[in-house]
């Protein structure tokens, strides 16, 4: 159990941990459902020591009923609870799917009924997880009005995020990437803070390229920067962080300045949010464009488990260096 | 049913089209084959023919619009075309990789940089893949034209130089696409070539009695001297290249033909090859079909080198603009019976001034003279009988 | 149903009330159907005829506080909670003044003011949705109960499975209705399970389950009281399976073919309004008179609704972008 300490460094885990705990504290109407979160802990430990401090029935183990289970927090939420599921994985979303598009999505738009209620989803991979602990699953929810979704890539924004996503009184699905649970830390302010969903954010101010990403490939592209810019092309890193509703205008004035676009995501390439950015982009920002908008994204397959598949697979900073070189000299 | 006009593809590498003006009146009647309209390209000015018989029920294209090479710009109502008509399939696809003519592909940005600050686009030299102007390039182009350091990206009032309003004791004449291509073009060739002009004078007499009795123009003599001088002097039969000047084999003569609204310049292949009087016949032929706007496109491509008779109206000498990328163009003024020394007495003879625009970057003065030296020789001192 | 029970268990003006419902759920949904036989509503039309005292018994044991998650054939349900038969039929017409100003047809009603969560077409969605209400109740200590019905279909649906083992691992104030009408759209119900009685499964779950003539109103209504004292109480869930007739097809355009004639002949003797008059009168509480009343008064309410509906406006194109998310202030923060 993380305790908050002046200016103590976290992970990204660590932050989403603090996130939860801080929110439950704030408001009894938080509570959290999922598989093996009690005194398991959950399956990354995010919810270690929780149900010691809140009870068995605010940290609830729940059957393995996916759609059950989301049902049931729908209709907590109905009632003016606030909950936060937990999917074991990502890929465990689908049998909700029906639930989450059907009921939750649709039900305020129908009948005036708030669902405020968060799903936690660990997605993404490069941890040799195959194709169903792997998944980016995004494009999915992208697709249904009425579901907000996120997906931070810092320590800092997970925290914020997180807490946004559970004061915000729609459906949200937080999208956690397992990858960089443990491998990126920050030093995060000890006060109460959100970041508001709806609002993108430049990582890298740059001149050239704008670089439009989110998740885990964020720091691909800021590291891909680096490279560049030795070679005189100046990247800037757009990170999305909320996904529903898109941040058009920061994407827009990014471009306006740079006039070249990138998309680049880890979800496969057809029909991904880099689609929908690069047709926003023809559509209404046609005049700022000087050069045809990129996509570098993971083939069109399931998400391969053999080292070398999911390497392929993956995008890669060689990638982002040959798109942005090519992009640069056009 | 209802028959498509498309806008044709009116040379290898060219992509769209500009209408100049409807023929037939929107419900008018045409006969298969009949002008419909007429377009023009940076290159040429054509009429094109009704693919059907039929009724203009739909014009879709105004005239002054430029489209692509494919659109469908009007629809008649008659029989289907039959035979072969000249259709492009689909719509012109902007690949990611522009064309060679990469200084004609212009982005969404540039184009809108370029509109809000006045600027002509053929002006700037392009860096981009396939010498694409880039953003980049326009960007920079207005920060030496604007060396304040105003580089102004965001939307708004557009800067016109011309932005003086009319008197009453002004008129305004549109821009046609032959203006614009020829302003374009003079300037950006000035700014290419090193342009030195040197004149020389030649006596037209010994051409004189074989033009009379066989009704020949100068013309067909002169480009028949220049051929050969170019045999000579072959660097004036050339182009500045990339990796070093390219010298061409093949010379093929540019005629200058006065337009009512411009110029163009047709050209005859391969003139060393050919007898004066075959010179005559083709340049008549292509300066006839030039001003009723029957030239095919390739006619005015690739031509080598450029002879303009400027002397028409009575023009002595002229320092004309080489076209691009050739190195050279000779104008020919006015011939006129002058008294000159001959033999240490006054004779009268036709004499006329050879203006040779020359690019200083390939040819040096002494070349250029040694080459006009050689010009002057030919017209002066041929046995023209033998080469009619 | 005995009626010496009903005479001691029931109230006669509770009684008496519960048969006004099933008149006035009766009357309306033939009100609606001719509207649609008259091509003055458009989409579906699904009626609970025959059905009347199912919803209409479980609703009447409901608190004001407590929460139905019904589906499509708890007509009797929406009015008991206090949906009106003007909006009803506003609903149906696709109209502004109804509960989903026109965003949803037919009988997706729902209002959290009034208990009524709005149900999805999918059945049994409804289910794991009327658990997680009854979770926030326990959460939060309040005595509150959740009823939630489906049909004979709806229970060969994942979601039944999922939500009734949730409710009774975790003793949830929730109930279960089934409406076994023999009949999911033609799918007789030998085909849809190997088991005859729905109720069989209850105990695999963990959780008591009844079963009761759905076409008895009194029946209806003492199984649910005792079921959802049960739950207030904290005993946990219960199953009721309620039999019965669907009596007219799948929805109004559905001619029912395939049900056999001899079928539905049986089941018209046994109609809930026909018994529940037969239980008045043979208890004393009313006489022909009284139903004849009864009958007027919802003819004229009904026809009110009908009025009402149609002097409603219709809701303007653009509106299609409202509400698709909700604001801050709509819940507290």
């Amino acid at each position: 159990m993380t305790t908050t300490a002046a200016g103590r460094e976290v992970t990204y885990l660590e932050a989403i941990s603090e996130a939860l705990d801080e929110e439950m504290s704030r408001d009894e109407r938080v509570f959290l459902m999922g598989e093996d979160i009690g005194p398991y802990g959950g399956a990354f430990r995010i919810t270690e020591g929780f149900q010691k401090k809140y009870g068995e029935w605010r940290v609830l183990d729940t059957p393995l009923a996916e759609s059950g289970f989301v049902g049931a927090a729908i209709g907590a939420a109905m009632m003016g609870m606030r909950p936060v599921v937990e999917m074991q994985f990502a890929d465990f979303i689908s049998c909700a799917f029906d639930q989450i598009t059907e009921v939750a999505a649709t039900a305020h738009y129908r009948w005036g009924a708030a669902v405020p209620m968060v799903i936690r989803a660990p997605f993404g991979g490069g941890v040799h997880g195959g194709p169903f602990h792997s998944e980016c699953p995004e494009g999915w929810f992208f697709h249904s009005p009425g579901l907000k979704l996120v997906a931070p890539s810092t320590p800092y924004d997970a925290k914020g995020l997180l807490k946004a996503a559970i004061r915000d009184p729609n459906p949200v699905i937080y999208f956690e990437h397992k990858f960089l649970y443990r491998r990126i830390k920050a030093v995060l302010p000890t006060e109460d803070y959100i970041i508001p969903i709806g609002k993108a954010e430049v990582k890298r101010a740059g001149t050239d390229i704008s670089v439009i990403t989110y998740g885990a490939m964020v720091h691909l592209a800021l590291e891909a920067a680096e490279v560049l810019t030795k070679e005189g092309i100046n990247l800037e890193v757009v990170d999305l962080r909320t996904l529903m509703p898109l941040d058009k205008e920061t994407v827009f004035e990014s471009v306006r300045k740079t006039s070249k676009a990138i998309m680049l995501h880890e979800d496969n390439k057809t029909g991904g949010i880099g689609a929908e950015i690069a047709a926003l982009l023809a559509e209404e920002c046609f005049d700022c464009l000087d050069g045809p908008i990129l996509r570098i994204a993971a083939p069109d397959t399931p998400v391969p488990f053999s080292t070398p598949l999911e390497e392929f697979f993956l995008p890669k900073a060689s990638d982002v260096l040959a798109a942005a070189r090519k992009l640069a000299s056009y | 049913m209802p028959t498509d006009v498309i806008m044709p593809q009116l040379g290898e590498s060219i992509a769209e089209g500009t209408i100049v003006k409807w023929l037939i009146p929107p419900g008018g009647r045409v006969e298969k084959d009949q002008p419909l309209l007429e377009v023009e390209t940076d290159k040429v000015s054509l009429e094109i023919p009704s693919p059907t018989a039929g009724v203009l029920t739909e014009v879709i294209v105004q005239a002054g619009q430029t489209v692509p090479v494919g659109t469908v710009i009007a629809r008649l109502e008659g029989q289907v075309a039959t035979g072969v008509v000249n259709r492009v399939s689909g719509v012109v696809v902007r690949p990611m990789e522009p064309s060679p003519t990469g200084e004609d592909h212009y982005s969404p940005a540039v184009r809108q940089l370029a509109k809000e600050h006045g600027v002509d686009l053929f002006q700037i030299t392009g860096t981009g893949t396939g010498r694409r102007v880039t953003k980049k390039d326009v960007l920079d182009f207005l920060a030496k034209r604007e060396p304040l350091g105003v580089r102004r990206e965001a939307l708004g009032e557009t800067p016109s130089p011309r932005a003086l309003p009319l008197t009453p004791h002004e008129e305004i004449l549109p821009f046609t696409p032959m203006r614009k291509t020829i302003a374009d073009r003079m300037v950006k060739s000035r700014q290419t070539s090193a342009h030195v002009v040197t004149f020389f004078e030649a006596d037209f007499s010994g051409i004189g009695k074989i033009r009379e009795a066989h009704g020949l123009t100068y013309l067909p003599f002169v480009i028949n001297a220049v051929t050969r001088a170019i045999k000579d002097v072959p660097i004036l039969n050339s182009s500045w290249g990339d990796q070093g000047i390219i010298v061409k084999k093949d010379i093929h003569i540019g005629i200058a033909v006065a337009l009512e609204d411009g110029l163009l310049v047709p050209v005859v292949r391969s003139a060393d090859r050919k007898s004066v009087t075959q010179l005559a016949k083709e340049v008549a032929d292509l300066a006839d079909r030039t001003r009723t706007k029957r030239l095919n496109p390739e006619e005015v491509q690739d031509g080598t080198f450029t002879i303009t008779n400027h002397g028409g109206f009575g023009s002595l000498f002229s320092t004309p603009i080489i076209s691009q990328p050739q190195v050279a163009i000779l104008g020919v003024g006015a011939v006129q019976k002058r008294a000159v020394v001959v033999n240490e007495a006054i004779a009268i003879r036709p004499m006329g001034y050879l203006s040779l625009s020359f690019d200083h970057r390939v040819i040096d003065g002494a070349t250029a003279d040694r080459f006009m030296g050689k010009v002057k020789g030919y017209l002066e001192q041929s046995k023209w009988e033998t080469l009619l | 149903m005995d009626t010496a029970v009903v005479a001691k268990d029931i109230k006669r003006t509770d009684l008496l009330q519960m048969y006004y419902y099933l008149r006035l759920t009766r009357t309306l949904e033939d009100r609606i159907t001719a509207l649609y036989r008259q091509g003055r509503i458009v989409g579906g039309v699904y009626t609970s005829n025959g059905m009347e005292a199912i919803s209409v018994g479980y609703a009447s044991a409901l608190e004001r506080d407590d929460i139905i998650a019904p589906f499509h054939r708890d007509m009797g349900a929406f009015l008991i909670r206090g949906i009106t038969p003007g909006e009803v039929i506003a609903q149906y017409l696709g109209k502004r003044t109804g509960p989903t100003k026109g965003k949803d047809g037919n009988v997706h009603i729902g209002d959290l003011k009034r208990g009524v969560i709005g149900f999805v077409s999918h059945l049994a969605d409804n289910l794991p949705v009327a658990t997680g209400a009854a979770l926030a109740f326990k959460l939060r200590g309040e005595a509150r109960v959740v009823v939630t019905n489906t049909g004979d279909g709806g229970t060969s649906r994942g979601d039944f499975h999922e939500a009734m083992n949730f409710a009774a691992v975790r003793k949830l104030p929730v109930v279960f209705f089934c409406n076994n009408n023999q009949y999911a759209y033609s799918t007789p119900l030998r085909l849809q399970m190997a088991i005859h009685d729905v109720v069989d499964r209850a105990k695999a779950y963990g959780m008591p389950g009844e079963i009761v003539d759905g076409n008895d109103v009194a029946a209806v209504y003492l199984v649910a009281r005792q079921a959802i004292q049960k739950a207030r109480a904290g005993e946990g869930p219960t199953f009721i399976e309620c039999k019965t007739m669907r009596m007219h097809g799948h929805s109004e355009h559905d001619s029912a073919k395939y049900v056999p004639r001899e079928l539905l002949e049986e089941w018209k003797k046994k109609d809930p309004i026909l018994k529940a008059e037969q239980m008045l009168t043979h208890l004393d509480y009313a006489d022909e008179a009284a139903f004849r009343e009864v009958g007027e008064r919802v003819q004229k309410e009904v026809e009110a609704g009908v009025e009402f509906a149609e002097q409603s406006p219709l809701p303007e194109g653009p509106e299609v972008l409202e509400g698709v998310f909700a604001d801050e202030h709509e819940v507290k923060p």
